[in-house]
Protein backbone atom coordinates (compact mmCIF):
# COMPACT_ATOMS: atom_id res chain seq x y z
CA UNK A 1 0.00 0.00 0.00
CA UNK A 2 1.24 3.15 -1.07
CA UNK A 3 0.58 7.18 0.22
CA UNK A 4 -2.42 7.24 -2.07
CA UNK A 5 -3.91 3.71 -1.55
CA UNK A 6 -3.92 4.31 2.02
CA UNK A 7 -5.95 7.89 1.70
CA UNK A 8 -8.34 6.65 -0.14
CA UNK A 9 -8.91 3.43 2.19
CA UNK A 10 -8.98 6.00 5.35
CA UNK A 11 -11.96 8.17 2.99
CA UNK A 12 -13.85 4.96 2.68
CA UNK A 13 -12.78 3.39 5.80
CA UNK A 14 -12.98 6.51 8.14
CA UNK A 15 -14.91 9.15 5.97
CA UNK A 16 -11.92 11.42 6.19
CA UNK A 17 -11.03 12.72 3.45
CA UNK A 18 -7.30 13.88 2.35
CA UNK A 19 -7.63 12.38 -1.44
CA UNK A 20 -7.41 16.14 -2.83
CA UNK A 21 -4.75 17.41 -0.66
CA UNK A 22 -1.39 18.65 -2.44
CA UNK A 23 0.06 15.22 -2.81
CA UNK A 24 3.48 15.95 -2.03
CA UNK A 25 3.69 17.69 1.22
CA UNK A 26 0.58 14.89 2.80
CA UNK A 27 2.62 11.82 1.71
CA UNK A 28 5.91 13.59 3.38
CA UNK A 29 3.81 14.17 6.22
CA UNK A 30 2.00 10.05 6.53
CA UNK A 31 5.71 8.77 5.47
CA UNK A 32 7.55 10.60 8.85
CA UNK A 33 4.81 9.27 10.72
CA UNK A 34 5.34 5.44 9.83
CA UNK A 35 8.66 5.90 9.85
CA UNK A 36 8.69 7.46 13.69
CA UNK A 37 6.39 4.54 14.68
CA UNK A 38 8.25 1.91 12.88
CA UNK A 39 4.96 0.77 10.99
CA UNK A 40 4.12 0.23 7.24
CA UNK A 41 1.06 1.72 5.85
CA UNK A 42 -1.63 -1.40 6.73
CA UNK A 43 -0.74 -1.05 10.28
CA UNK A 44 -1.47 2.41 10.45
CA UNK A 45 -4.61 1.95 8.90
CA UNK A 46 -5.47 -0.69 11.88
CA UNK A 47 -4.82 1.64 14.13
CA UNK A 48 -6.76 4.38 12.94
CA UNK A 49 -9.85 2.43 12.65
CA UNK A 50 -9.64 0.41 15.91
CA UNK A 51 -8.72 3.90 18.39
CA UNK A 52 -10.66 6.98 18.09
CA UNK A 53 -7.85 8.75 20.02
CA UNK A 54 -5.32 7.67 18.01
CA UNK A 55 -7.36 8.79 15.13
CA UNK A 56 -7.59 12.69 16.34
CA UNK A 57 -3.89 12.77 16.89
CA UNK A 58 -3.51 11.14 13.18
CA UNK A 59 -5.60 13.68 12.33
CA UNK A 60 -3.72 16.20 14.04
CA UNK A 61 0.00 15.43 12.98
CA UNK A 62 -0.72 14.76 9.26
CA UNK A 63 -2.60 19.00 9.05
CA UNK A 64 -0.63 21.44 9.70
CA UNK A 65 -1.24 23.93 12.35
CA UNK A 66 1.65 26.13 12.00
CA UNK A 67 0.59 30.21 12.59
CA UNK A 68 2.24 33.14 14.12
CA UNK A 69 1.14 36.14 16.19
CA UNK A 70 1.32 39.02 12.73
CA UNK A 71 2.81 36.74 10.29
CA UNK A 72 4.37 38.82 7.84
CA UNK A 73 3.71 42.10 9.38
CA UNK A 74 4.30 44.45 6.35
CA UNK A 75 0.45 42.62 5.45
CA UNK A 76 -0.80 43.76 8.67
CA UNK A 77 0.01 47.21 8.51
CA UNK A 78 -1.18 47.70 4.54
CA UNK A 79 -4.29 45.53 5.93
CA UNK A 80 -4.62 48.09 8.62
CA UNK A 81 -3.98 51.00 6.11
CA UNK A 82 -6.42 50.51 3.14
CA UNK A 83 -8.83 47.68 4.37
CA UNK A 84 -9.42 48.37 7.82
CA UNK A 85 -10.31 52.31 6.48
CA UNK A 86 -12.75 50.83 4.22
CA UNK A 87 -15.21 48.52 6.25
CA UNK A 88 -18.63 49.93 6.35
CA UNK A 89 -19.38 52.64 8.77
CA UNK A 90 -22.59 50.73 10.21
CA UNK A 91 -23.83 47.21 11.30
CA UNK A 92 -21.68 44.53 12.65
CA UNK A 93 -18.75 43.20 10.69
CA UNK A 94 -18.29 39.80 10.13
CA UNK A 95 -15.07 37.80 10.26
CA UNK A 96 -14.39 34.47 9.61
CA UNK A 97 -10.96 32.96 9.98
CA UNK A 98 -11.18 29.61 7.86
CA UNK A 99 -8.42 27.31 9.17
CA UNK A 100 -7.51 29.25 12.12
CA UNK A 101 -5.47 26.71 14.37
CA UNK A 102 -4.46 28.17 17.80
CA UNK A 103 -6.14 31.59 16.88
CA UNK A 104 -2.67 33.76 16.59
CA UNK A 105 -4.18 35.02 13.26
CA UNK A 106 -7.82 36.01 15.09
CA UNK A 107 -6.37 37.65 17.77
CA UNK A 108 -3.86 39.84 15.50
CA UNK A 109 -7.07 40.69 13.68
CA UNK A 110 -8.78 41.94 17.12
CA UNK A 111 -5.35 43.69 17.93
CA UNK A 112 -6.46 45.97 15.27
CA UNK A 113 -9.61 46.36 14.81
CA UNK A 114 -9.27 47.46 18.63
CA UNK A 115 -6.43 49.99 17.28
CA UNK A 116 -8.88 50.82 14.74
CA UNK A 117 -11.86 51.57 17.27
CA UNK A 118 -13.64 49.04 15.40
CA UNK A 119 -13.58 46.44 17.83
CA UNK A 120 -16.97 47.18 19.45
CA UNK A 121 -18.65 46.45 16.71
CA UNK A 122 -17.39 43.06 14.82
CA UNK A 123 -18.01 39.48 15.36
CA UNK A 124 -15.35 36.90 14.85
CA UNK A 125 -15.47 32.95 13.97
CA UNK A 126 -12.39 30.54 14.06
CA UNK A 127 -12.90 27.48 12.25
CA UNK A 128 -10.73 24.37 12.18
CA UNK A 129 -11.10 20.69 11.91
CA UNK A 130 -8.57 20.03 14.94
CA UNK A 131 -10.48 20.22 18.47
CA UNK A 132 -7.15 20.33 20.20
CA UNK A 133 -6.07 23.72 18.58
CA UNK A 134 -9.55 25.20 19.22
CA UNK A 135 -9.64 24.36 22.65
CA UNK A 136 -6.09 26.38 22.72
CA UNK A 137 -7.50 29.57 20.72
CA UNK A 138 -10.17 29.54 23.15
CA UNK A 139 -8.00 30.09 26.22
CA UNK A 140 -5.22 32.52 23.82
CA UNK A 141 -2.46 30.81 25.67
CA UNK A 142 1.02 30.28 24.55
CA UNK A 143 4.72 29.88 25.51
CA UNK A 144 6.55 32.90 25.72
CA UNK A 145 10.34 32.18 25.11
CA UNK A 146 9.53 29.87 22.12
CA UNK A 147 7.45 32.33 20.42
CA UNK A 148 9.53 35.71 21.28
CA UNK A 149 9.16 36.59 17.58
CA UNK A 150 5.80 37.10 17.93
CA UNK A 151 6.75 40.39 20.08
CA UNK A 152 9.06 41.57 17.29
CA UNK A 153 6.35 41.28 14.53
CA UNK A 154 4.07 43.22 16.74
CA UNK A 155 6.15 46.11 17.37
CA UNK A 156 6.55 45.88 14.03
CA UNK A 157 3.28 46.30 12.84
CA UNK A 158 2.75 48.83 16.06
CA UNK A 159 5.40 50.96 14.49
CA UNK A 160 4.34 50.51 10.90
CA UNK A 161 0.98 51.62 12.06
CA UNK A 162 1.85 54.70 14.48
CA UNK A 163 0.25 53.23 17.56
CA UNK A 164 2.10 53.73 21.16
CA UNK A 165 0.02 50.10 22.22
CA UNK A 166 2.75 48.18 24.20
CA UNK A 167 2.64 44.21 24.26
CA UNK A 168 1.55 43.96 27.71
CA UNK A 169 -1.58 46.38 26.71
CA UNK A 170 -2.73 42.80 24.96
CA UNK A 171 -0.83 39.87 26.47
CA UNK A 172 -0.14 39.58 30.45
CA UNK A 173 2.78 38.09 30.28
CA UNK A 174 4.77 35.79 32.98
CA UNK A 175 8.23 34.86 32.69
CA UNK A 176 8.43 32.38 35.64
CA UNK A 177 5.39 30.03 33.84
CA UNK A 178 6.92 31.02 30.42
CA UNK A 179 3.50 32.14 28.85
CA UNK A 180 1.82 35.13 27.31
CA UNK A 181 -1.77 34.74 27.84
CA UNK A 182 -4.54 37.05 25.77
CA UNK A 183 -6.41 39.36 27.84
CA UNK A 184 -9.81 38.34 28.44
CA UNK A 185 -11.61 41.55 26.54
CA UNK A 186 -9.81 40.45 23.63
CA UNK A 187 -10.49 36.54 24.05
CA UNK A 188 -14.18 36.94 25.24
CA UNK A 189 -15.18 37.95 21.43
CA UNK A 190 -14.43 35.03 19.36
CA UNK A 191 -16.77 32.26 18.97
CA UNK A 192 -14.34 28.97 17.62
CA UNK A 193 -15.86 26.12 16.32
CA UNK A 194 -14.71 22.79 14.43
CA UNK A 195 -15.42 22.23 10.48
CA UNK A 196 -14.28 19.60 8.37
CA UNK A 197 -14.04 22.00 4.89
CA UNK A 198 -13.88 18.63 2.97
CA UNK A 199 -17.55 18.02 4.01
CA UNK A 200 -19.15 20.32 6.14
CA UNK A 201 -21.06 23.46 5.47
CA UNK A 202 -20.05 26.13 7.95
CA UNK A 203 -21.13 25.86 11.17
CA UNK A 204 -22.53 29.46 11.74
CA UNK A 205 -25.40 31.22 10.45
CA UNK A 206 -24.09 34.89 9.35
CA UNK A 207 -23.06 36.06 6.12
CA UNK A 208 -19.41 37.20 6.31
CA UNK A 209 -17.58 40.45 4.94
CA UNK A 210 -14.14 39.78 5.25
CA UNK A 211 -12.68 35.87 5.78
CA UNK A 212 -9.26 35.23 6.16
CA UNK A 213 -8.13 32.25 4.55
CA UNK A 214 -4.42 32.34 4.74
CA UNK A 215 -2.12 29.55 4.15
CA UNK A 216 -5.29 27.12 3.83
CA UNK A 217 -5.71 26.40 0.37
CA UNK A 218 -2.06 25.80 -0.51
CA UNK A 219 -2.82 21.93 1.00
CA UNK A 220 -5.03 21.36 -1.16
CA UNK A 221 -5.44 20.82 -5.02
CA UNK A 222 -7.81 22.36 -7.81
CA UNK A 223 -10.74 20.06 -7.15
CA UNK A 224 -10.40 20.82 -3.05
CA UNK A 225 -9.72 24.38 -4.08
CA UNK A 226 -12.88 25.17 -6.40
CA UNK A 227 -15.24 23.69 -3.27
CA UNK A 228 -13.82 25.79 -0.70
CA UNK A 229 -14.09 28.74 -3.11
CA UNK A 230 -17.56 27.91 -3.60
CA UNK A 231 -18.57 27.52 0.04
CA UNK A 232 -17.03 30.66 0.66
CA UNK A 233 -18.88 32.35 -2.26
CA UNK A 234 -21.94 31.24 -0.35
CA UNK A 235 -21.26 32.32 2.69
CA UNK A 236 -20.38 36.12 2.07
CA UNK A 237 -21.76 39.40 1.43
CA UNK A 238 -21.39 40.28 -2.50
CA UNK A 239 -18.35 42.76 -2.16
CA UNK A 240 -16.78 40.42 0.44
CA UNK A 241 -13.03 40.05 1.08
CA UNK A 242 -11.14 37.96 0.76
CA UNK A 243 -7.12 37.61 2.35
CA UNK A 244 -4.88 35.07 1.51
CA UNK A 245 -1.64 34.05 2.54
CA UNK A 246 1.21 36.32 0.55
CA UNK A 247 1.69 33.32 -1.87
CA UNK A 248 -1.09 32.61 -2.85
CA UNK A 249 -3.60 33.89 -5.92
CA UNK A 250 -7.29 32.85 -6.28
CA UNK A 251 -8.17 29.93 -7.69
CA UNK A 252 -8.16 30.13 -11.73
CA UNK A 253 -11.91 29.46 -11.60
CA UNK A 254 -12.83 32.21 -9.39
CA UNK A 255 -9.91 34.40 -10.39
CA UNK A 256 -12.29 36.41 -12.83
CA UNK A 257 -14.76 37.47 -10.26
CA UNK A 258 -12.10 38.84 -7.84
CA UNK A 259 -9.36 41.99 -7.99
CA UNK A 260 -6.94 42.31 -6.40
CA UNK A 261 -6.40 45.31 -4.11
CA UNK A 262 -2.43 45.44 -2.38
CA UNK A 263 -2.68 42.44 0.10
CA UNK A 264 -6.35 41.68 -0.09
CA UNK A 265 -9.18 40.35 -2.31
CA UNK A 266 -12.16 42.33 -3.44
CA UNK A 267 -15.18 40.30 -4.98
CA UNK A 268 -16.10 42.69 -7.84
CA UNK B 1 19.82 18.87 -22.10
CA UNK B 2 16.98 16.66 -22.79
CA UNK B 3 17.82 14.36 -20.47
CA UNK B 4 16.86 15.96 -17.59
CA UNK B 5 13.61 17.86 -16.77
CA UNK B 6 14.58 20.45 -13.76
CA UNK B 7 18.17 21.66 -11.84
CA UNK B 8 17.51 21.75 -8.29
CA UNK B 9 19.74 23.79 -6.05
CA UNK B 10 20.23 23.88 -2.33
CA UNK B 11 22.23 26.28 -0.31
CA UNK B 12 22.56 28.51 2.53
CA UNK B 13 25.40 30.37 4.33
CA UNK B 14 27.74 31.90 1.32
CA UNK B 15 25.46 30.65 -1.29
CA UNK B 16 23.97 33.48 -2.52
CA UNK B 17 27.29 34.72 -4.17
CA UNK B 18 27.25 31.67 -5.56
CA UNK B 19 24.23 31.35 -7.10
CA UNK B 20 24.18 34.87 -8.28
CA UNK B 21 27.20 34.67 -10.46
CA UNK B 22 25.85 30.92 -11.77
CA UNK B 23 22.98 32.79 -12.90
CA UNK B 24 24.86 35.66 -14.48
CA UNK B 25 27.18 33.47 -16.52
CA UNK B 26 24.59 30.66 -17.50
CA UNK B 27 23.60 31.11 -21.75
CA UNK B 28 20.89 32.52 -22.03
CA UNK B 29 19.28 29.58 -23.82
CA UNK B 30 19.51 27.45 -21.01
CA UNK B 31 16.23 25.94 -21.26
CA UNK B 32 16.30 23.36 -17.62
CA UNK B 33 13.91 25.16 -15.30
CA UNK B 34 15.99 25.86 -11.91
CA UNK B 35 14.63 25.75 -8.45
CA UNK B 36 16.30 27.09 -5.85
CA UNK B 37 15.95 26.57 -2.65
CA UNK B 38 18.17 29.40 -0.01
CA UNK B 39 18.08 29.52 3.31
CA UNK B 40 17.70 33.03 4.55
CA UNK B 41 18.30 34.90 7.49
CA UNK B 42 15.72 35.43 9.29
CA UNK B 43 15.32 39.60 9.06
CA UNK B 44 16.17 39.44 5.56
CA UNK B 45 12.94 38.39 3.63
CA UNK B 46 12.44 39.89 1.43
CA UNK B 47 14.95 41.85 -1.99
CA UNK B 48 16.54 38.44 -2.50
CA UNK B 49 14.48 37.37 -5.50
CA UNK B 50 14.88 41.54 -6.95
CA UNK B 51 18.93 41.29 -6.15
CA UNK B 52 18.91 37.90 -8.47
CA UNK B 53 17.58 39.60 -10.99
CA UNK B 54 19.47 42.28 -11.31
CA UNK B 55 22.54 40.24 -12.81
CA UNK B 56 20.11 37.11 -13.76
CA UNK B 57 20.18 35.82 -17.60
CA UNK B 58 17.05 34.62 -16.95
CA UNK B 59 13.64 35.41 -15.16
CA UNK B 60 14.19 34.71 -11.25
CA UNK B 61 10.45 33.89 -9.59
CA UNK B 62 8.85 33.57 -5.86
CA UNK B 63 6.37 31.10 -7.31
CA UNK B 64 2.73 31.34 -5.93
CA UNK B 65 1.18 27.99 -4.71
CA UNK B 66 0.30 25.69 -7.36
CA UNK B 67 2.43 27.78 -10.39
CA UNK B 68 3.05 25.72 -13.52
CA UNK B 69 7.10 25.28 -13.80
CA UNK B 70 8.32 26.67 -16.94
CA UNK B 71 11.28 26.21 -19.19
CA UNK B 72 13.98 28.73 -18.79
CA UNK B 73 13.01 29.87 -15.76
CA UNK B 74 14.26 30.10 -12.45
CA UNK B 75 11.53 29.74 -8.79
CA UNK B 76 12.98 30.62 -5.63
CA UNK B 77 11.61 28.88 -2.38
CA UNK B 78 10.13 32.36 -1.05
CA UNK B 79 10.94 33.20 2.89
CA UNK B 80 9.22 31.18 5.39
CA UNK B 81 7.42 28.51 3.06
CA UNK B 82 8.83 25.39 2.50
CA UNK B 83 8.69 24.66 -1.45
CA UNK B 84 7.92 21.47 -3.23
CA UNK B 85 7.90 19.97 -6.18
CA UNK B 86 4.13 17.67 -7.07
CA UNK B 87 4.07 14.83 -9.80
CA UNK B 88 2.03 17.22 -12.08
CA UNK B 89 4.73 19.99 -12.81
CA UNK B 90 3.49 22.60 -10.37
CA UNK B 91 4.81 23.66 -7.14
CA UNK B 92 2.81 23.62 -3.80
CA UNK B 93 3.75 25.47 -0.55
CA UNK B 94 3.23 24.88 2.98
CA UNK B 95 4.52 26.78 6.11
CA UNK B 96 4.33 23.57 8.16
CA UNK B 97 6.91 23.44 10.91
CA UNK B 98 10.51 24.31 10.00
CA UNK B 99 12.60 20.99 9.20
CA UNK B 100 16.48 21.29 10.22
CA UNK B 101 15.08 24.88 11.83
CA UNK B 102 14.62 25.87 8.72
CA UNK B 103 11.88 27.32 6.57
CA UNK B 104 12.30 26.85 3.43
CA UNK B 105 13.98 23.42 4.02
CA UNK B 106 16.34 22.24 1.63
CA UNK B 107 15.26 18.44 2.05
CA UNK B 108 11.70 18.94 1.29
CA UNK B 109 12.31 20.59 -2.10
CA UNK B 110 14.97 18.47 -3.15
CA UNK B 111 13.12 15.38 -1.66
CA UNK B 112 9.81 16.00 -3.15
CA UNK B 113 11.95 16.82 -6.99
CA UNK B 114 13.71 13.25 -6.27
CA UNK B 115 10.24 11.44 -6.41
CA UNK B 116 8.98 13.79 -8.89
CA UNK B 117 11.32 13.75 -11.22
CA UNK B 118 13.31 10.47 -10.69
CA UNK B 119 16.05 9.95 -13.19
CA UNK B 120 15.06 12.98 -14.70
CA UNK B 121 16.90 15.42 -11.64
CA UNK B 122 19.91 17.32 -11.58
CA UNK B 123 20.44 17.96 -7.60
CA UNK B 124 23.39 20.42 -6.60
CA UNK B 125 24.17 20.79 -3.11
CA UNK B 126 26.34 24.38 -2.47
CA UNK B 127 28.04 26.09 0.26
CA UNK B 128 25.77 26.42 3.78
CA UNK B 129 26.39 26.18 7.57
CA UNK B 130 23.37 23.26 8.08
CA UNK B 131 23.43 19.90 7.06
CA UNK B 132 19.92 20.42 5.72
CA UNK B 133 20.01 19.13 1.96
CA UNK B 134 22.03 16.67 2.73
CA UNK B 135 19.15 13.93 2.57
CA UNK B 136 17.64 15.37 -0.13
CA UNK B 137 20.52 15.33 -2.41
CA UNK B 138 21.19 11.51 -1.39
CA UNK B 139 17.19 10.90 -2.59
CA UNK B 140 18.12 12.53 -5.61
CA UNK B 141 21.18 9.55 -6.16
CA UNK B 142 18.25 7.00 -4.81
CA UNK B 143 16.25 7.53 -7.34
CA UNK B 144 18.90 7.38 -10.55
CA UNK B 145 19.13 11.38 -10.75
CA UNK B 146 22.66 13.15 -11.34
CA UNK B 147 24.25 15.04 -8.15
CA UNK B 148 26.97 17.72 -7.67
CA UNK B 149 28.40 18.66 -4.46
CA UNK B 150 30.27 22.09 -4.14
CA UNK B 151 33.91 20.87 -3.33
CA UNK B 152 34.06 21.93 0.48
CA UNK B 153 37.61 23.38 0.09
CA UNK B 154 35.80 25.98 -1.97
CA UNK B 155 33.09 26.76 0.29
CA UNK B 156 32.72 29.42 2.54
CA UNK B 157 31.26 27.25 4.70
CA UNK B 158 31.54 23.39 3.70
CA UNK B 159 29.08 21.91 6.58
CA UNK B 160 26.27 21.39 4.00
CA UNK B 161 28.44 19.93 0.93
CA UNK B 162 30.50 18.17 3.73
CA UNK B 163 27.02 16.26 5.21
CA UNK B 164 25.99 15.52 1.62
CA UNK B 165 29.13 13.13 0.99
CA UNK B 166 29.19 11.86 4.62
CA UNK B 167 26.04 10.39 3.79
CA UNK B 168 25.88 9.85 -0.40
CA UNK B 169 28.37 9.55 -3.34
CA UNK B 170 27.45 12.49 -5.81
CA UNK B 171 28.47 12.13 -9.22
CA UNK B 172 30.56 14.96 -9.24
CA UNK B 173 32.48 17.18 -6.88
CA UNK B 174 33.30 20.51 -8.35
CA UNK B 175 34.01 24.45 -7.84
CA UNK B 176 31.09 26.83 -8.43
CA UNK B 177 32.64 27.55 -12.03
CA UNK B 178 33.20 24.22 -12.81
CA UNK B 179 29.47 23.72 -11.99
CA UNK B 180 28.42 26.54 -14.55
CA UNK B 181 30.74 25.82 -16.65
CA UNK B 182 29.02 21.52 -16.53
CA UNK B 183 25.44 23.34 -16.61
CA UNK B 184 26.61 25.52 -20.12
CA UNK B 185 27.69 22.25 -21.59
CA UNK B 186 24.55 20.15 -20.82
Amino acid sequence: MDAKEFLVALKVKTGYDFCDYSEQSISRRLLKICEEQNIQFEQLLDKVIADSLYMARFVEDITVNTTELFRDPIVWISLYKTLYQRLRTTGIITFWHIGCSVGLETYSNLILLKERGLIDRVRVFGTDLNPRVLNVARKGLYAYKFNSHFKNNFEEVMSGIGSKSKFEDYFDVDEVKDTMAVKPFLTEIPKYMQQNLVMEKCPFPYKVDVVFVRNVLIYFNDVLQTKIMQMIDSKTYDKAVLILGKQEMIPTKYSGQYEQVGYYHKRM
Amino acid sequence: MSDYKAVVIGGSAGSFAVVLKMLSQLRADFELPIIICMHRLKHIRSGLVESLNVKSQKEVIEPFDKQRIEQGKVYLAPSNYHMFIEFDGTISLSVEDMNNQSRPSIDYTLSSAAVAYREKCLGIILTGANKDGAKGLKDIADKKGFTIVQDPKTADVPTMPKAALEIMKPDLILTPDQITDYLNKL
